[in-house]
């Protein structure tokens, strides 16, 4: 597996920080590859969510629980589900098209790390092509992040909202 | 710093889109919130409105998204306010180009006080003095 670069997607935001990962050899990040890719084949729903991110989740309330609940694994898949109990009850985007995987770090609701995704095309994420790729992939990568983590190879910097790699660094590089 | 090109989608994103997310965002946290305090289910829920609990995942689900009825009707079942519309009724007052005051309308806090229009008021202060 090559090395990825954990780098900030968006610090805009009032109350999370977005980071992303980029492959060391790509002149994109992943999150930016998934947005340029569905802009122009979904562009209602790829506003959606965009909003979703940057308005509701950055600035509004944060990544809580009520938006993070559609867990794959070790990754999230945005936009949430519509349950509001533990049981069916469905709300809002029942139908949406895109997913994206997302991981909040050490389950924070100031700092999440996107990944890349794609179209729900079928039932599951087996029967979706594509997606499902990506929804390996972010798993390995959030795998990956989660360890470093626990290890101490990079840590979490209260005062800035950001991630730093052991030695301070805020390049980092997994 | 912010990745190009979600600040050219956001920039894009027309307005009423935003807000149409956002304000379904408030709501879902609302409902959860409201839900949790009540420690209802499903099943809980549907008795309360005498639906079947898979009605009640259909009302709230697929194509169709909340009703202002269907939101009334949680409301009235979770006895809370899920949206709030202000109730705001304010006038403005400009006199001569020096005085300008915006007053707002609002219930008295107890029933006996009565609702001083300031405009009425305004008007007494501002006649002439009889010789």
């Amino acid at each position: 597996m090559s090395r990825f670069e954990l780098e900030i997607w968006d610090d805009e935001t009032e109350k999370v920080t977005f980071y992303t990962g980029r492959w060391e050899d790509s002149p994109s990040s992943e999150t930016d590859k998934f947005f340029e890719k569905h802009y122009d084949l979904e562009r209602d729903a790829t506003q959606e969510l965009m909003s979703l991110i940057q308005d509701t989740i950055g600035t509004d309330h944060g990544a809580i629980d009520d938006f993070f609940n559609r867990h794959e694994n070790t990754v999230t898949a945005l936009p949430h589900h519509g349950q509001v109990t533990i049981d069916e009850i469905k709300f809002y985007f029942p139908q949406f098209p895109l997913r994206l995987y997302a991981l909040r770090v050490n389950n924070r609701e100031d700092l999440v790390i996107l990944f890349n995704g794609g179209i729900k095309s079928g039932a599951t994420n087996k029967e979706s092509g594509e997606l499902n790729m990506k929804f390996i992939e972010a798993n390995e990568f959030a795998t990956k992040i989660e360890k470093a983590l626990q290890e101490g190879e990079i840590y979490i910097d209260d005062e800035t909202r950001t991630l730093k790699y052991f030695n301070g660094s805020s390049e980092i590089i997994l | 710093m912010r990745s190009k090109i979600a600040q050219r989608i956001i920039d894009e994103t027309p307005k009423e889109v935003r807000i149409f997310v956002r304000k379904y965002g408030d709501i879902v946290v609302r409902i959860n919130q409201l839900i949790r305090e009540k420690g209802y289910s499903q099943k809980d829920l549907a008795d309360k409105l005498q639906k079947r609990p898979s009605e009640i995942s259909k009302w709230l689900s697929g194509d169709h998204n909340f009703t202002l009825r269907s939101l009334a009707k949680l409301e009235a079942e979770l006895d809370a306010e899920i949206i709030y519309v202000p109730k705001k009724d304010s006038f403005h007052v400009q006199r001569g180009g020096q005085v300008k005051a915006t007053a707002s309308k609002a219930k008295p806090v107890a029933g006996n006080l009565p609702f001083i229009d300031t405009r009425k008021k305004v008007a007494e202060l501002e006649e002439p003095v009889a010789a």
